[in-house]
């Protein structure tokens, strides 16, 4: 598969935004099938928290229908559009969490990574997963964004750097150093079960 | 992804895999190189997005995102949304205290809105404690 190609955006999304632009409600429709689950995935793995992402991603479709026409294909792709809405929206609700944990009306949870529901699953694969999970909800925020965007939004270094408002060598070394404390998370994880079973 | 839904999803999105929406397309590129050895950071990125897939049902995202557009409101009102967000929140925080503030020091100056009396005792070192009154003559203090 070339790289080249991978990346590649289909023009769709330009047409789709094109026509939400002029308040085509099928168009939106359409969009929020195409990059919904994507934008839900990321937003729910960032936050740790399923119902605040399902909050998010509402948000950012009800902002990509009122702010479509101000998208312009000459400056970006329309998945980096939308994701770096969703990236700002859920770094606001993050504030917003802790504001109100701060004060006391919130507890933050990951509802998201429960290790208690994952600690039951009972085949390696799933346990994998909920070990990966962990590792992701260790990783400092950035780090999580950077990991999250390549692995579930598809993006490369430039895009993730232009969806994080950064420069391309920021964006790869959050990159970098996020796979690499994953990758050490994995195989700590790996040593402490092979001294227990020892 | 089964080998069902990657037939499901190009009967949706197309037979060019490369232009399908992520994370659909890494998932079929997955299902695609599931027996070809490649580099360990494409196999990360792959072991990361199916640890974060979580169930999504689009029609109802698409349903509750067009009720919200029917509705007329994105959110919460203005007000509400300046309340929430951290810098509305200290903005209406340090407002509250310049008010208290004022509120305070204007009690506390009617209530220590010292006499003329008073500070003429003051200046002059008469003791409040015989009402302020100054004498007329200063022979005439400290004589009973």
């Amino acid at each position: 598969m070339p790289a080249a190609v991978r990346h590649e955006e289909p023009r769709g999304d330009d047409e789709l935004l094109a026509r939400i632009a002029t308040g085509s409600q099928s168009a939106l429709s359409e969009l929020i099938a195409r990059h919904g689950r994507g934008l839900r995935i990321f937003a729910a793995r960032y936050l740790g928290n399923v119902g605040d992402a399902e909050d998010v991603v509402q948000e950012v479709f009800v902002t990509v229908w009122k702010q479509a026409a101000r998208f312009d294909p000459a400056r970006g792709r329309a998945s980096t559009w939308l994701y770096r809405i969703t990236a700002n929206r859920c770094i606001d609700q993050r504030r917003r969490r802790a504001l109100r944990s701060f004060i006391g009306l919130d507890d933050i949870r990951d509802e998201v990574a429960s290790p208690e529901a994952d600690a039951e699953a009972t085949t390696a694969a799933r346990q994998e997963l909920a070990i990966v999970r962990d590792g992701l909800s260790r990783l400092p925020e950035r780090q999580r964004m950077a990991v999250l965007l390549r692995a579930v939004g598809d993006f490369d270094i430039a895009a993730i750097a232009e969806v994080m408002g950064g420069s391309a060598g920021s964006a790869e070394q959050l990159l970098v150093r996020g796979r690499r404390a994953l990758r050490d998370h994995l195989a700590m994880v790996a040593v402490g079960r092979e001294r227990k079973s020892s | 992804m089964t080998r069902d839904e990657f037939e499901r999803n190009r009967r949706r999105f197309g037979d060019i895999v490369e232009a399908w929406p992520a994370p659909f397309r890494q998932q079929a590129l997955a299902l695609m190189a599931a027996e070809r050895k490649d580099d360990p950071d494409a196999a990360l990125d792959r072991l990361v997005l199916e640890a974060a897939l979580t169930d999504s049902d689009d029609q109802e995202l698409a349903s509750k995102v067009l009720a919200r557009i029917e509705a007329g409101s994105a959110g919460p009102s203005l007000l509400a949304r300046l309340l929430w967000s951290p810098a509305g929140f200290a903005a209406c925080a340090a407002a509250a205290l310049v008010a208290v503030m004022l509120a305070g020091y204007q009690v506390a100056r009617l209530q220590d809105d010292p006499s003329d009396t008073e500070l003429l005792a003051l200046a002059s070192g008469s003791s409040l404690a015989d009402g302020g009154v100054v004498a007329d003559d200063p022979a005439e203090e400290g004589s009973l």
